[in-house]
């Protein structure tokens, strides 16, 4: 049912002559040579492919250009050069009106700041987009309803946007974007405005329609947290151009610059990592032939702590077919959380022994 | 610095529009008319109550219980002032020129909003019109869609427009990007994301737009009064030519109360039409309960008010309706519904004869429609043919300057009263002035100033130029320029405080009844004769209207008349004129037939002289003279002749395209011949009747040594340098510049002042009364060498030119359709003793007196009627 998203060496300049701009990106100039002819490079060759049903987050501080490229893929920018197909269709090559048909029908938008229309009711806010596609009021207002307690906003349609408080309202914008049916849904650091708390709220119910719907995202943030946590996989963007695609673990594992590296400094490793990332799969074949507790690829760090806490041995990860694929010893994990995986290093003075003598000694 | 020529450029500019735009501006004039009519005939028909209680359902409906009591009483009070009228005129002006702006406002302003380069062209021109003064515009409104209501329309609007054009694109702007970028994104198209989201978004900011139209709109509609548009704007006009400080203040308040129930009403509107008013107003609702004076009634509630009360408006209306007036009829009826325009000028003397005629044309069987102006608008709407006649032109000094600027296109159809008089006055108090000498050295008392009016009045530049030189008070006093109700409203201050005033006034003038004053007496004529009160019409109404015509070329009017007359209309107050004239005529029997006598046809004894005769004449002596002489002997054999006056070069070109069928005055084969030479192929010659002619110039005899213009040369010294031109641009002015007085090597030595032939005589008549020298254009035949003893400067060289003679000229048609004409006019010979006495019985019986001039020259020449026309 959803589509596949395909972006092909995408460009955005904006200033004059961006024809030209583009040529120089092409041979190599840099942004900042650019600049000083007072164009500015937004974009700068960007491709990526997005899978049906698949969450591709686009990470990056602001000014890196990641709303840029979103805009770039409904239309509402034009690329410089470069293309974007979707469902087969290359979206840079329609008119304004095959393209406003496009945007109603298959692509909808979520906002940063909702962006509710203030004179419409929450009901109204919520059909809108089917308004524009010509859908008859009864079937609209069904789909709507529908949509709204999809979001959890059952109840509040007669509600005006500005009674509802940010989180709600950015419900009410999530309600609008799906009640059209589109096939790929385009968040625009759509809970980067809301407190943490209602953040996750918001990112479970995401995570939580995503699993029903299947619907093909990209979502912009820059927050690798909430990149880490929704991104089947991420993009990192730099100073316009994409520096690193990957899964979350790739990111945070196999960094590609320093850059990166220092991005994924802050992100708290034990709630991405799965055991499918720590395990080491260097095997000899019998570690899970005991009778004790084993994890599974994607069991979450934290249960793997929890796991090596209960039994006496390294951890055996086991896949769907109960077929050993690794093992997890406590101290990578120690290792893991500590982003240090080299091996441990003799001890000049090693207690370990004198304590043991201590004990049998009693 | 070259003189860059801004101001032809727009002359030329508003030239251009008037010849080959007119139908366009026919067109908005027929669409601002017909709207303005609409909403007019509307509000005008209920009863004032009734619709003031609409007025009021509706302030009710908007505003709640307390604005609605309130608007019942504000316009109840305007009714009871006897403003209703006018207030719902300046009602249905604003409300037009507020619909019109808005249509032309909101589009710009939205497209303002979506193009940055229309909003950086639209600004200034916004800035152009908001700022420059209602007046310039005001004017060529006038030029372009005619006096009344249309023209204040245009003024008013322009005013108004830019505030909407500002909002507009200001309160599209202002909507938030995102939702705008949120509506892209779903694929709404341009249209509709200006019709779902822009605009009911930016409708608050819009509606205090329109508010704001409104209200510049009721502050332009006053001075929309000064071109005629009428209403209250009118009525303040009015007021402050009278310094009627009660009338002007009544006419405010009603203004004010007009102003603040639109404000109000508008402001209102604006939260009800918008989706976020309409929901903070419920919200406010909803906290605070039911209370009586702030209760608004459902909107169905307040229409259903609004139609109950409109219904029974209306089936008043309709009802009400059929006393209609009687009008005039049988053999009284000459007008036969037949429309005449009337403009006047808030002066006393013009009110009282305006609606004296308004009385007695309706008497008549025309309809006529009284329309007040200011001066300068009140002469470009007759020229433009808006109005029909007026009755308060004060010539030749007074409204000299608009004499000279739009004379051509008018027709004076006389003097109805005279002489009037220009003076400096004091109050009685001040002991011991009675002649402008007793000024000298009172300048102390008098604060050295004399109080004036405005500037540009006739009467300034006389005082200034000439009045006071005159008499060496120039460097003593100086005169405060300012307006006449400014003036008089001084003069009131310092009567009242007995302070001592000088101030300038005419006569007839009411100040002489309300002060006791002394008008200063002007032993050195300084002042000059005074002016006539003439009527004067468009180009051609006295064609259009010969009866009409004839009965304005005989008014007349005693001091007593006009006095008695002026004081029942201000015993009877502002609005009354109509039943104070009637009162009037009640005391005074037989005026309206004296004045409007109805007569049995007078058919003519030629079928020829069926179709009226259009003669052109130039305002030169000779001309003016034959011209009223065929006039009059011409209407005993049944002719009409239209008498128009008008410069050469219009007479030529009129005669060329048939416009105008005869000119007496045509000098050739030399002076005129560059026109003749032009237009020849089109125009008739029907020979000579005068021999023969000379340009000159002359010196008074009393001027020794100099007898030809050989003479002059070296003399420049006595004659001050200077030599004292006429009209330029004419041919004889254009011949002394570039061939005479090169010719004579005289150019380097004088100086050819450019003036008028009035200007030049009384140039001619000062110096020569002080036996100073003097050089003068002239011609003969010329009444002045009757008149005084002057040497014609022979002219050797024959630079003038010789061998001129007077000819009539005809337009290719006029031989064919006048036959007998032609052959009188080809047999017509005047002798230079005949010219010069009828020249000379013209002048002494003064400007606007041809016809008796003529009358009483044909008397002592009996044989001239049989000789002219066998």
């Amino acid at each position: 049912m959803s589509s596949r998203l395909q972006a092909e060496h995408l460009y955005k300049v904006f200033g004059r002559r961006p024809e030209k701009a583009v040529e120089q990106l092409r041979e190599g100039s840099d942004r900042e040579a650019l600049r000083a002819d007072g164009t500015t490079a937004a974009v700068i060759d960007a491709s990526f492919t997005v899978e049906p049903g698949q969450t591709f987050v686009v990470m990056g501080l602001s000014g890196s250009g990641k709303s840029t490229l979103l805009r770039m893929l409904n239309g509402l920018l034009e690329p410089t050069a470069g293309q974007v197909l979707f469902d087969g269709q290359d979206l840079t090559a329609l008119s304004d009106r095959e393209l406003r048909e496009v945007r109603s029908k298959k692509i909808s938008m979520v906002f940063q700041h909702f962006a509710l229309f203030p004179h419409r009711s929450v009901l109204e806010n919520a059909a809108y987009g089917l308004e524009v596609q010509g859908v008859p009021r009864a079937e609209r207002e069904t789909r709507a309803t529908d949509a709204l307690a999809m979001c959890g906003l059952a109840g509040w349609e007669k509600s005006w946007p500005d009674e509802l408080s940010g989180g709600m309202q950015q419900r009410v914008g999530l309600a609008r974007a799906l009640a059209t049916d589109a096939d790929l849904l385009l968040m625009d650091e759509s809970f980067s405005a809301l407190d943490p708390l209602i953040r996750r709220d918001m990112q479970d119910q995401l995570i939580e329609l995503q699993k029903k719907l299947k619907k093909t995202i990209v979502f912009i943030t820059h927050d690798l947290n909430e990149a880490m946590r929704l991104g089947d996989r991420i993009a990192v963007m730099r100073d316009g151009a994409i520096v690193q695609i990957g899964t979350a673990e790739d990111i945070l594992v196999r960094p590609a610059s320093d850059y990166v590296a220092s991005f994924t400094k802050d992100v708290d490793r034990s709630r991405v990592l799965t055991a499918d990332a720590v395990m080491d799969t260097n095997l000899r074949g019998d570690e899970a032939d005991c009778g004790c507790e084993t994890a599974r690829p994607d069991s979450s760090f934290v249960d793997l702590c929890a796991i090596s806490a209960r039994v006496p041995h390294s951890v055996a990860v086991l896949d769907k077919t109960q077929k050993l694929v690794g093992v997890v010893p406590r101290q990578r994990l120690i290792g893991f959380l500590g982003d240090e995986q080299g091996e441990p290093r003799p001890c000049d003075a090693p207690r370990d022994k004198v304590v043991k003598a201590v004990k049998t000694g009693a | 610095m070259p003189r860059i020529p801004f101001g032809d450029w727009v002359n030329d500019t508003v030239d251009w529009l008037l010849s080959n735009m007119a139908w366009l501006f026919d067109f908005f004039k027929t669409v601002f008319e017909g709207t303005y009519d609409g909403i007019n005939a509307v509000l005008q028909a209920p009863e004032p109550l009734l619709l003031a209680g609409i007025f009021a359902v509706i302030a009710f409906w908007l505003r709640g219980t307390s604005a609605g009591v309130l608007t019942f009483l504000g316009f109840a009070f305007i009714d009871s002032l006897e403003l209703w009228e006018n207030a719902m005129v300046t009602l249905s002006l604003v409300l037009v020129a507020t619909i019109i702006a808005l249509a032309i406002a909101v589009p710009v302003g939205i497209w303002a909003a979506r193009s940055d380069r229309v909003s950086n062209l639209v600004r200034p021109v916004l800035d152009f019109m908001q700022t420059l003064p209602a007046m310039i515009y005001l004017i060529p409104a006038i030029l372009f869609f005619g006096t009344g209501a249309p023209a204040g329309i245009v003024a008013t609007m322009i005013f108004a427009l830019a505030p909407g054009v500002r909002m507009t694109e200001l309160g599209i702007r202002q909507v938030d990007k995102e939702l705008v970028e949120a509506a892209d994104a779903f694929g709404t198209t341009p249209g509709n994301t200006l019709l779902r989201i822009q605009l009911p978004l930016a409708l608050p900011t819009v509606m205090a737009g329109v508010n704001q139209v409104i209200m510049l709109g009721l502050s332009m509609a006053a001075i929309a009064g000064m071109v005629g548009a009428g209403g209250l704007g009118g009525d303040v006009n009015e007021a402050l030519g009278q310094l009627n400080v009660g009338l002007g203040s009544e006419a405010g308040v009603a203004i004010v109360i007009l102003a603040i129930y639109l404000d109000r009403m508008t402001s209102s509107l604006g939260t009800q039409v918008s989706p976020l008013g309409r929901r903070s107003l419920a919200r406010l609702r909803a906290a605070q309960g039911l209370k009586i004076w702030s209760y608004r009634p459902r909107p169905a509630v307040a229409m259903i008010g609004v139609v109950v009360l409109a219904l029974v408006a209306g089936g008043m209306g309709v009802f009400g309706g059929t006393n209609s007036e009687t009008t005039a009829a049988g053999s009284s009826n000459v007008g036969q519904g037949k429309k005449i325009t009337i403009g006047y000028i808030p002066w006393d003397e013009g009110v009282a004869s305006t609606f004296l005629w308004k009385e007695i044309l309706e008497e008549r069987g025309y309809q006529v429609e009284a329309k007040q102006l200011e001066a300068g608008p009140m002469y470009t709407s007759l020229a433009a043919g808006d109005i029909d006649f007026q009755t308060d032109a004060w010539l030749p000094t007074t409204h000299e300057q608009y004499w000279k600027k739009y004379g051509k296109k008018l027709e004076d159809l006389g003097s109805w009263y005279g002489p009037t008089s220009l003076e400096l006055s004091v109050p009685s108090y001040m002991k011991g002035i009675d002649s402008l000498e007793d000024l000298k050295g009172k300048a102390s008392e008098f604060g050295g100033k004399i109080t004036g009016i405005e500037s540009s009045a006739g009467m300034m530049g006389l005082l200034k130029d000439k009045v006071l030189g005159e008499y060496g008070l120039e460097k003593e006093y100086k005169v405060v320029d300012s307006s006449t109700p400014a003036m008089l409203a001084e003069l009131k201050r310092a009567y009242a405080k007995k302070e001592p005033i000088v101030v300038t006034l005419w006569s007839p003038h009411w100040a002489y009844n309300d002060y006791k004053l002394t008008k200063l007496k002007d032993p050195k004529g300084a002042w000059g004769k005074g002016d006539d009160v003439h009527t004067v019409s468009r180009k051609g109404f006295a064609a259009d209207n010969p009866v009409v015509g004839q009965w304005l070329k005989n008014f007349k009017m005693t001091e007593k008349q006009l006095t008695s007359l002026e004081a029942e209309i201000n015993k009877a107050g502002d609005g009354k004129q109509p039943q104070a004239v009637k009162a009037w005529l009640k005391s005074n029997p037989g005026v309206v037939d004296k004045l409007a006598p109805v007569e049995n046809s007078t058919g003519g004894d030629l079928a020829e002289a069926k179709r009226p005769v259009d003669v052109a004449f130039f305002p030169w002596d000779e001309n003016v003279a034959v011209t009223y002489l065929w006039k009059n002997v011409l209407a005993r054999r049944g002719y009409t002749l239209n008498l128009k006056q008008m410069d050469v070069g219009p007479v030529y070109t009129g005669l060329s395209t048939g416009d105008i069928d005869v000119n007496f005055d045509a000098w050739l084969p030399y002076a005129q011949a560059n026109y003749w030479d032009k237009y020849k192929k089109n125009l008739r010659d029907l020979g000579t009747w005068y021999r023969p002619t000379s340009l000159e110039l002359a010196v008074p005899s009393y001027v020794k040594d100099v007898k030809s213009l050989a003479d002059l040369k070296g003399k420049a010294d006595t004659f001050g340098g200077k030599i004292i031109g006429i009209e330029p641009g004419t041919g004889e002015m254009n011949l002394l510049k570039k061939d005479v007085l090169p010719g004579y090597g005289l150019d380097k030595e004088y100086e050819v002042v450019d003036g008028s032939t009035p200007a030049m005589l009384a140039e001619l008549k000062r110096a020569y009364a002080k036996k100073e020298p003097i050089i003068a254009v002239l011609w003969s035949p010329h009444w002045a060498y009757s008149e005084y003893e002057l040497t014609k400067l022979s002219d050797e060289k024959k630079l003038f030119g010789e061998g001129n003679t007077i000819r009539t000229i005809t337009n290719k048609a006029f031989p064919g359709q006048y036959p007998q004409l032609t052959k009188w006019i080809k047999n017509f010979k005047m002798s230079e003793e005949e010219l010069g006495t009828l020249e000379a019985e013209i002048k002494d019986r003064g400007q606007g007196n041809e016809e008796e001039a003529v009358e009483a020259w044909l008397k002592e020449h009996p044989d001239m009627v049989s000789r002219m026309t066998p």
